[in-house]
């Protein structure tokens, strides 16, 4: 039996963070949710996470601030920055994807279905 | 008391010299008496003599000799001689006498009131004539002296214009009228008009000025406070509209019979020309701002409705009319997302300008709106007679025509023709090399007296529908890459052909410092 996928949800609005996570646990991820980077880097340290989906724009740090810091702790862990600003930030590169919200919740799982697949395919080969 | 004058009286005879003396002693001039020809003329070298009086007949020198060689000298010739003689009283010796000059003759016996009146009276002309000789004298040094002050302010006045010529401004003298006077290189130079051509011609007329107020006002004012100031219009020789900042002094001649307008003019196009751009710069960077705050603060909760929706579309408990409702709601909010998608962001993928294929981007556009184009029953006619390769940012350029390919198809609502041309271009003005796309609709037109707002940010004429930031932002990226976009619409007796024009030159590189105010977008965190 296939264990769910566990998807670490980050965003400052409650609403938009709960939404998301009933849109992604329709899809038959797991999903935990925080409220700013620096919940979401304690999470991580707890718990098992096979991908990272946040906001870009929060108080304190930022989405691409938070996908450096986990880079650094686990390289292998895809970070997806969803974003509602208009322009590409300069440091939207230190995460794997920067998409905008604009893009509907469709493509926001399709992105993730295709990163994880990804990232299965990669560690994978390289592991076994 | 009037000064006296010399007469000399000459005589070999010492007692002829006192019987004369005696005669003109009453005249109260000074009596010089000599005794001989030579010794009058020594007495001639030495003074000034005003009547010679002269024996006729003297020995060695006689006086016919003597008055001969008065005459040669040019400074006795005026002279007064008279002659006195005993003898030699022809009509010949008269005559030979009135030959040397001599101005009068006396014969004796000497009547000595008719000798005194002769000689008062030559005495009285002398001493006129030098009076007038020294008026004329005056006079002559008064001319002298007020040439030189005239040649001296001449000069000076020379120096003035000279230094007038010097100066950038344009600097012009004219009269009440505007009749030009004076005209310095400067105004040769800014208005590109000569002094030849324009001296005695009214200023007014040749520049075509346009003034802030009437010119009735402006002249009360120069006239009652002797100086004006303000921005005029004006056109130089080759068309080209200037704006001057002119500051006129009223120049009055002495008793302001003939009053003057010092006029100096300086040419500010180019200031105003840089504060506008500066305005609408930091107007566009405001406005960017604002977009990019509005377009977060509405993404937001947007993405939660649609994820809301999306959940509610596949919720078991809804039945088919729900399902319905719940999906027209969520076109419509597709919708929405596409609006601020085009309007408040600009989105742009890379950092770096990229070749980018216009025929390419438009089909991609056609390719979204080819639903809606059959829908409306729009007949598509594309003519590509070039790849369009340009440098730029694709998300741009296909925002630029995705407004004007939008707009195209929303004012043909009961179908019509869209066409499409690209073609290699030269725009003429700069001799540039470029792609010219041309969307052409047989759509609702654009009324004339929307066309001057239509590129203004927040102008609509689709009251709900539009943002009104569609083709103002479509007019900000053409410009960014240094291109052109036009329009024509003409009205027809059975519709209308509106057709908009964009021109892209292909070396352009747009500015990224230019894209940032216009885009503003970074909301600050």
């Amino acid at each position: 039996m296939c264990k769910k996928e566990i998807i670490l949800c980050v965003d400052d609005e409650e609403n938009q963070l709960a939404v998301r996570k009933l849109v992604l646990e329709s899809e038959g991820y797991a999903v935990l949710t925080a409220a700013s980077g620096q919940q979401a880097l304690g999470l991580l340290e707890q718990h098992q996470v096979d991908l990272v989906l946040s906001d870009h724009l929060m108080p304190g740090l930022t989405g691409a601030e938070l996908a450096r810091q986990i880079k650094v702790l686990k390289p292998d862990l895809p970070v997806i920055l969803i974003s509602a600003v208009n322009e590409i930030p300069s440091d939207a590169s230190n995460a794997d994807l920067f998409m905008s919200k604009l893009d509907g919740p469709m493509a926001m799982c399709q992105n993730i279905s295709a990163m994880l697949a990804r990232c299965k395919n990669g560690s994978g080969g390289s592991s076994s | 008391m009037e000064p006296k004058v010399n007469i000399l009286m000459v005589d070999d005879q010492p007692g002829k010299l006192l019987t004369y003396e005696a005669i003109l002693g009453e005249l109260g001039e000074n009596l010089i008496k000599a005794s001989s020809g030579r010794e009058a003329l020594d007495f001639l070298l030495k003074m000034d003599i005003a009547v010679v009086l002269m024996d006729v007949s003297m020995p060695e020198l006689d006086g016919f000799q003597l008055a001969d060689m008065i005459r040669q000298h040019p400074r006795f010739q005026k002279i007064a001689i008279i002659f006195i003689s005993a003898v030699h009283l022809t009509d010949f010796d008269r005559l030979q006498g009135y030959q040397r000059g001599a101005m009068d003759y006396i014969s004796v016996p000497v009547i000595p009131e008719l000798l005194r009146a002769k000689v008062s009276l030559f005495a009285e002309l002398h001493r006129q004539a030098r009076e007038l000789e020294l008026l004329n004298r005056e006079l002559e040094q008064r001319v002298l002296k007020r040439t030189e002050e005239l040649r001296e302010s001449e000069k000076q006045l020379r120096q003035r214009a000279d230094l007038l010529d010097l100066a950038t401004e344009a600097i012009m003298v004219r009269d009440l009228d505007g009749v030009l006077q004076f005209w310095n290189s400067g105004a040769e130079a800014f208005y590109g008009w000569s002094r030849r051509e324009v001296l005695g011609r009214n200023v007014h007329q040749i520049l075509r000025t346009k003034l802030p107020s009437s010119a009735e006002e402006i002249e009360s004012v120069i006239v009652k406070g002797g100086r004006w100031e303000g921005n005029l219009v004006q056109l130089t020789r080759n068309g080209r509209e200037v704006v001057v900042a002119s500051r006129q002094v009223l120049q009055s001649d002495g008793g302001g019979v003939r009053a003057a307008i010092l006029e100096i003019n300086r040419d500010i196009t180019a200031q105003l020309q840089a504060e506008e751009a500066l305005r609408k710069a930091e107007k566009l960077a405001a406005m960017g701002r604002v977009a990019g705050i509005i377009a977060h603060e509405i993404n937001n909760p947007l993405e939660a409705i649609r994820n809301a929706f999306y959940l509610l579309q596949h919720h078991p408990s809804l039945d088919d009319n729900a399902r319905v409702y719940t999906r027209i709601a969520d076109e419509e909010l597709t919708r929405v997302a596409h609006i601020t998608r085009q309007t408040l962001s600009f989105y742009r993928e890379s950092k770096e300008a990229v070749p980018v294929s216009i025929s390419e981007i438009l089909d991609d556009i056609l390719s979204l709106q080819a639903r809606l184009l059959q829908r409306n029953g729009i007949v598509l006619e594309k003519a590509y007679r070039s790849d369009g390769p340009v440098v730029g940012f694709p998300g741009e350029l296909k925002q630029v025509f995705l407004n004007l390919i939008g707009n195209a198809i929303q004012a043909m609502p009961e179908g019509g023709r869209l066409r499409i041309r690209v073609s290699e271009a030269i725009e003429k003005r700069h001799r540039r090399d470029g792609i010219r796309v041309v969307i052409c609709d047989t759509g609702s037109g654009i009324r004339p007296e929307d066309a001057k707002q239509l590129f203004e940010p927040f102008f609509t004429t689709k009251s709900t529908k539009g943002t009104g930031l569609g083709l103002w932002i479509s007019k900000g990226i053409v410009q960014k890459y240094h291109g052109m976009i036009q329009f024509r619409s003409l009205r027809f007796i059975r519709g209308h052909i509106t057709a908009f024009s964009v021109f892209i030159p292909k070396s352009a590189s747009p500015q990224v410092s230019g894209s940032r105010l216009l885009s503003g977008a970074s909301v600050t965190q």
